[in-house]
């Protein structure tokens, strides 16, 4: 007779939303942000501001249902027994890393993308390009451009990770929401999991 | 390679515009080369995992 293996849920229907709208529009935003630099002219000024609004929606909303609903230590802090072979909580080292690079890819993104708005102008705000020195405008551009450099690397190492064969559990899992406790128990601590660590 | 973009204000200074685009294929290969030095240490560890299970039979 064969143990029973039960499936848990891992991330709420809402979670997973934002995971694959945060996917959608970065792959919008770089996509018409590098196209143009790769040869590729098109008007992409208005795709890219309303991807970058939504973006920036998704984002605001990601950090209530975190700070509220949630326990941001459970994804943000790392500890001792993280570093242990099956010792992790709910996330991995790995996945709390690549957590933190996104964070501040697409957070230095979003910040540096809205103030870039009134430079460029959009229809609710009028184009004021002397709000700020040449030189302050290359800055915000300048790290609005590392952020998109980290994405695209990040972009790399997220997608590559997430259809490893070992790590197939956590790709359905952002899928249908549910994880096997055997998949689980292979990198985590099953007693961190139950705990909410 | 450049690694920033710079333009001229209009008493000729120079001033950034922002990051060069020649760092577009290193932020790439960069990612590529995570991804095989992974595939690397990955089949090293399964080939290490694998001897050491055949000494313990």
């Amino acid at each position: 007779m064969s143990t029973p293996d039960p499936a848990q849920l891992r991330h709420a229907g809402v979670d997973r939303l934002f995971h694959w709208g945060t996917a959608i529009t970065m792959a919008l935003l770089l996509v018409t942000s590098l196209s143009p630099i790769l040869g590729i002219r098109f008007a992409w000024y208005a795709v890219h501001w309303v991807a970058g609004l939504v973006l920036t929606v998704l984002i605001l909303l990601h950090i209530v249902r975190a700070l509220v609903w949630q326990r941001p230590r459970t994804m943000l802090l790392l500890s001792a027994a993280d570093f242990r072979a099956g010792g992790a909580g709910k996330y991995t080292l790995p996945q709390k890393l690549m957590h933190l690079a996104w964070a501040v890819a697409i957070l230095a993104a979003v910040i540096t993308g809205l103030l870039l708005l009134r430079k460029a102008g959009v229809p609710f705000l009028e184009r004021d390009p002397y709000v700020r020195s040449l030189a302050g405008w290359g800055v915000l551009t300048l790290l609005h451009d590392l952020a998109a450099l980290l994405s695209v690397f990040l972009i790399l190492v997220h997608v590559y990770f997430g259809i490893l064969p070992e790590k197939r559990a956590y790709l359905r899992a952002m899928v249908s929401g549910f994880i096997r406790r055997s998949d689980l128990s292979v990198e985590h601590d099953l007693k961190r999991v139950d705990r909410g660590e | 390679m450049e690694i920033l973009r710079y333009g001229h204000d209009a008493y000729g200074e120079r001033v950034i515009n922002g990051a060069s685009w020649d760092l577009l294929p290193v932020a790439f290969w960069a990612g590529v080369a995570v991804i095989v030095g992974h595939l690397i240490w990955r089949a090293i560890s399964r080939r290490s995992a694998r001897r050491r299970e055949e000494v313990a039979r």
